[in-house]
């Protein structure tokens, strides 16, 4: 950590206010990262960087003002901090606007090591050998593993400084290293791909190279051969990495913004019951060793756990200071940002609990279905809550995966697809900061031929 | 500590740095070193409920050097542009080649360019307030088409890009690159709660006098026309349809259909399902899709691309039959082609890809009416949500986020819920009927791709395509 970058962040807040603003609040992030891709046992290519940059957000008579920049020189800061500061003017004043008040910034979430020095000190070579050993299992899976579209692995190593006129100065420090592997298996004149990786932020915790190569490979090869089935309403399992994103879908419609604008299909529903209570979805800002884990959020509030989703009744909303303020509540720790984006409402580590039943069980328990490995578009709709995506994976029949399946839909309605979940595996893992383990929908409806 | 320049005619940095900093670049042997400097100064204004949110302003900054030796690339970037961090990033990239290298000297000319577009205002010198000016218009004209109309958010964004890029084989090219878009996101309330969304914009890289004509009053109507118009609408049949997609924007169905699948770096690599069909058949005898990065004022224009080499007009597929592909220049070279001036990237950031710039699809014959009146039972794809398209096995997906059912040859209700699916070859094979209305979408599209946004332009005349997968929730024959 720099005491540098935490005076030159309260320096910059103490000028915004010196230059009329009544409250200021300056981000900086500080990085570095290296990463690689290999082709065929070498090298394809190495990128190495240094990045930073400083956020400026401004209230000047309850109107908001931002300014950013990469550009260090004393000249630029300083040229920013007034920019925001005119920028405010013109904006509307919103009686609302305001930072996170001083008693809501009181102290830092205790969250535990961020900051690996495993990673911080790698060997730069590690990335080039862990990317071609993925290759190299992958291939070895078999021979209809053709190539790669890419294959690679990388570190990084960043800070955070945070400095509020409202009586909070902090920063800390954070690493994490990643894997991907993206081959592609060939057959006739068919290609298939598919995708593995992992994010850790402590470098013991990833998986091996070699396991991440070949689940890849795996995953790819066994969708050769796939086609359209008949529209039908059958039962559908998601895995966990489809059951993420389903969670990430049901997380982004508890945005607190869009419900207080009624731009939600959940903005009615807090305290009622919307799925069976086998369902409880967290928000973790605290997720032990979580890639999104943080001691404070965007604006300095410390973060929290969050039930969503309680035992299948709708138990809170996320919310920043801005959204909390219009909604009458309090921030629950989830304001996000980058230095380039002013504060907004995302999730931290964000997870469905898992269940009792093991993955294979609860594909046992389908006669005819749907095993869903990937799909293609954004295809929810969160305020109509309408979900539709493309869907490949692999068709179920007599409780056993058969024929690869791709070019189909799979679509419903998201609270009726949350009141039918009937089955939750015992398979929760991180890969990244969203996670849930296997999930089965009683019912959806495949369109294909 | 060097300060950059910052004034308009100026340039980034001096030409002996450049050279300077090539020659390190190349000092561990490399065949080919490159500087790409940036200096991005944005600009974008938010209203939401009724109320000018913010005003925000940005600058991001900073230099890539790129070396490469054999197929391997060595890439370092930095956001200081002090002779240190240049210096450091030029050594950390050519540390690729592991040769010795004995000391090398480069020149590098500037490259004269074309100028697809060129503002002599450019857009970071316009007032704010006038930026202001536009969203609150915008604001004013949604609520004031129809009471139901409930959430209106207007946002307008700009950038002014200076780019400068140099290689050792001597090309030297300098760009200022504006891009604005002022958009329209609108949420309509009807009956029992039932809402729709609608969304508009446009822009490209025009000036602020763009907006005289394009007004704030137009967009934000045409955005809570979709809201409005599609309130009350019924699912769709899901399964094979027909389907109708209205002239403009829908070209971002062929941009994902077949576009990708046509940049150099997956056909090279084999990932590709168009990759080694080049002059055979591969969409129907009415199909012939177009890259250009020369159309006058387009948000995919460049006058050059990010790696100093002239944007071109490319026939990719000629009625049917695949012609050719885009290039960058690394996969030029690893191919034996010349660059077709495709190298993209977002930013210093990142490394160039092979890119679309504007995609459009040749106009046919029939006219727009001819065509719905040709189908029997079908859907009407008004307006695009986005797509997404899975290169390797041609899958791609589009929301259709204002559809209506075809009836008996005339447009019926409104329908919710629509997706299109299919693999891209197949579709192109599908394409029965071709308007003679092509229309080039207004300025809306930012183009994803390994992590890389890219602004690009599409356009399409209206087109019926066969045996169009579905999605919906509603099962029944079509």
């Amino acid at each position: 950590m720099s005491t540098h970058y935490e005076a030159l962040a309260k320096k910059l807040m103490a000028r915004a206010k010196k230059k009329g603003a009544q409250q200021a609040e300056v981000f900086i992030e500080v990085g570095r990262e290296a990463s690689v891709r290999v082709r065929d046992g070498e090298i394809e290519d190495l990128t190495q960087a240094t990045s930073k940059g400083v956020g400026i957000r401004v209230f000047v008579n309850k109107r908001l003002g931002f300014a950013w920049t990469s550009d260090f020189t004393e000249g630029s800061l300083n040229g920013f901090v007034d920019r925001a500061v005119q920028l405010a003017a013109a904006a509307a004043p919103n009686p609302l606007n305001g930072l996170p008040d001083r008693s809501s910034l009181k102290g830092h979430a205790n969250v535990g090591a961020l900051f690996d020095p495993a990673i911080a000190n790698l060997r730069p070579e590690w990335k080039i050998e862990a990317a071609i050993e993925m290759e190299k299992a992958g291939k070895s899976v078999d021979p209809r593993i053709k190539t790669f579209e890419s294959v690679g692995a990388g570190e990084s190593v960043s800070e955070v400084y945070l400095a509020s006129s409202e009586g909070f100065t902090g920063g800390y420090q954070g690493t994490y290293a990643f894997l991907f592997a993206v081959p592609v298996a060939a057959e006739g004149d068919q290609l298939q791909t598919s995708y593995w990786v992992d994010y850790k932020r402590f470098f013991d915790k990833l998986d091996t190279p070699e396991s991440v190569g070949k689940e890849a490979a795996r995953r790819a090869v066994r969708m050769l051969g796939a086609k359209k089935v008949k529209s039908q309403r059958v039962p559908v399992i998601f895995d966990p990495m489809m059951a993420a994103s389903f969670v990430g879908s049901v997380a982004s419609a508890c945005n607190g913004d869009a419900v207080f604008k009624q731009s939600s299909f959940l903005a009615s529903k807090l305290g009622e019951k919307i799925a069976p209570s086998t369902v409880t979805i967290v928000d973790d800002g605290l997720l032990k060793d979580g890639i999104a884990t943080s001691p404070f959020d965007g604006e300095g509030v410390p973060t929290r756990t969050t039930k969503v989703v309680d035992q299948g009744v709708l138990n809170a909303f996320l919310y920043d200071a801005f959204t909390a303020r219009k909604a009458k509540t309090q921030s629950t720790g989830n304001a996000a940002r980058g230095y380039r984006t002013m504060p907004h409402i995302g999730t931290n580590n964000l997870y469905l609990q898992a269940g009792d039943q093991r993955p294979e069980d609860i594909i046992k328990g389908v006669k005819n279905g749907f095993y869903v490995t990937a799909m293609l578009g954004h295809g929810a709709n969160l305020v109509t809550g309408e979900f539709s995506r493309g869907a490949n994976g692999l068709w179920i029949e007599n409780g056993e995966l058969t024929k690869p399946v791709q070019e189909v839909t799979v679509a419903g309605h998201l609270i009726a697809m949350l009141q039918g979940i009937d089955a939750i595996g015992n398979d929760l893992t991180f890969r990244g900061s969203t996670a849930a383990p296997t999930i089965r929908f009683k019912e959806l409806t495949v369109s294909g031929e | 500590m060097a300060k950059p320049t910052s004034s308009h005619t100026n340039t980034l940095l001096s030409v002996p740095l450049i050279e300077r900093l090539l020659s390190a670049a190349m000092e561990k042997g490399g065949e080919f070193a490159e500087v790409y400097v940036e200096r991005n100064e944005s600009c974008a204004v938010i209203l939401e409920e009724k109320k000018v949110k913010s005003a925000q302003a940005g600058l991001s900054q900073g230099v890539g050097v790129r070396v490469i030796s054999g197929a391997k690339v060595g890439y370092a970037y930095s956001d200081d542009l002090d002779d240190e961090a240049l210096f450091r990033a030029a050594r950390t990239a050519a540390l690729i080649a592991q040769g010795g290298g004995s000391e090398q000297t480069f020149n590098v000319a500037r490259t004269p360019l074309p100028t697809f577009y060129r503002l002599a205002t450019p857009l970071k010198n316009v007032e704010v307030s006038q930026k202001v000016a536009l969203v609150v218009r915008a604001n004013k004209a949604a609520h004031a088409y129809d009471k139901r109309v409930k959430q209106v958010i207007a946002t307008y964004a700009d950038s002014t890009k200076r780019v400068l890029v140099a290689n050792t084989k001597g090309r030297m090219a300098e760009d200022t690159q504006d891009l604005c878009r002022l958009s329209t996101h609108v949420v309509a309330e009807g009956k029992k709660g039932d809402r729709r969304t609608g969304f508009y914009g446009g822009g490209g890289r025009v000036p602020f006098s763009h907006f005289d004509t394009f007004t704030p009053e137009f967009v934000a109507t045409e955005a809570a026309r979709q809201a409005v118009e599609t309130l009350g609408a019924v699912d769709a049949k899901a399964g094979q349809q027909t389907v109708v997609l209205a002239p403009g924007w829908s070209g971002i169905l062929l941009h994902e259909a077949v576009g990708h699948g046509l940049e150099a770096d997956f056909i090279r690599k084999g990932t590709s399902l168009f990759a080694g069909k080049e002059n055979q058949k591969v969409a129907s005898d009415l199909v012939t899709v177009i890259d250009d990065g020369t159309v006058a004022n387009g948000r995919g224009s460049l006058n050059v691309d990010d790696e100093g080499n002239p944007a071109q007009f490319k026939v990719l597929i000629e009625r049917g039959v695949l012609k050719g592909f885009m290039y960058d220049s690394l996969n030029a070279k690893l191919m034996g082609k010349d660059s077709s001036g495709s190298g993209r990237r977002e930013s210093f950031k990142h490394l160039p890809l092979p890119r679309m710039t504007n995609t459009y699809l040749a106009p046919g014959e029939s006219t727009h009416d001819e065509i719905i009146h040709s189908v029997d039972t079908g859907i009407y794809c008004a307006h695009f949500g986005g797509g997404q398209v899975d290169i390797t096995n041609g899958n791609f997906v589009f929301e259709v986020s204002e559809a209506y059912e075809i009836n008996k040859g005339k447009v019926g209700r409104p329908l919710k819920g629509v997706t299109l699916i299919g693999v891209g070859p197949e579709a192109l094979k599908n394409v029965s009927m071709v308007g003679n209305d092509p229309m080039a979408d207004p300025g809306l599209g930012t183009c994803g791709k390994d992590g890389q946004s890219v602004p690009v332009g599409v356009g399409l005349p209206t087109i019926r395509i066969d045996n169009m997968t579905v999605g919906g929730t509603k099962l029944g024959a079509a």
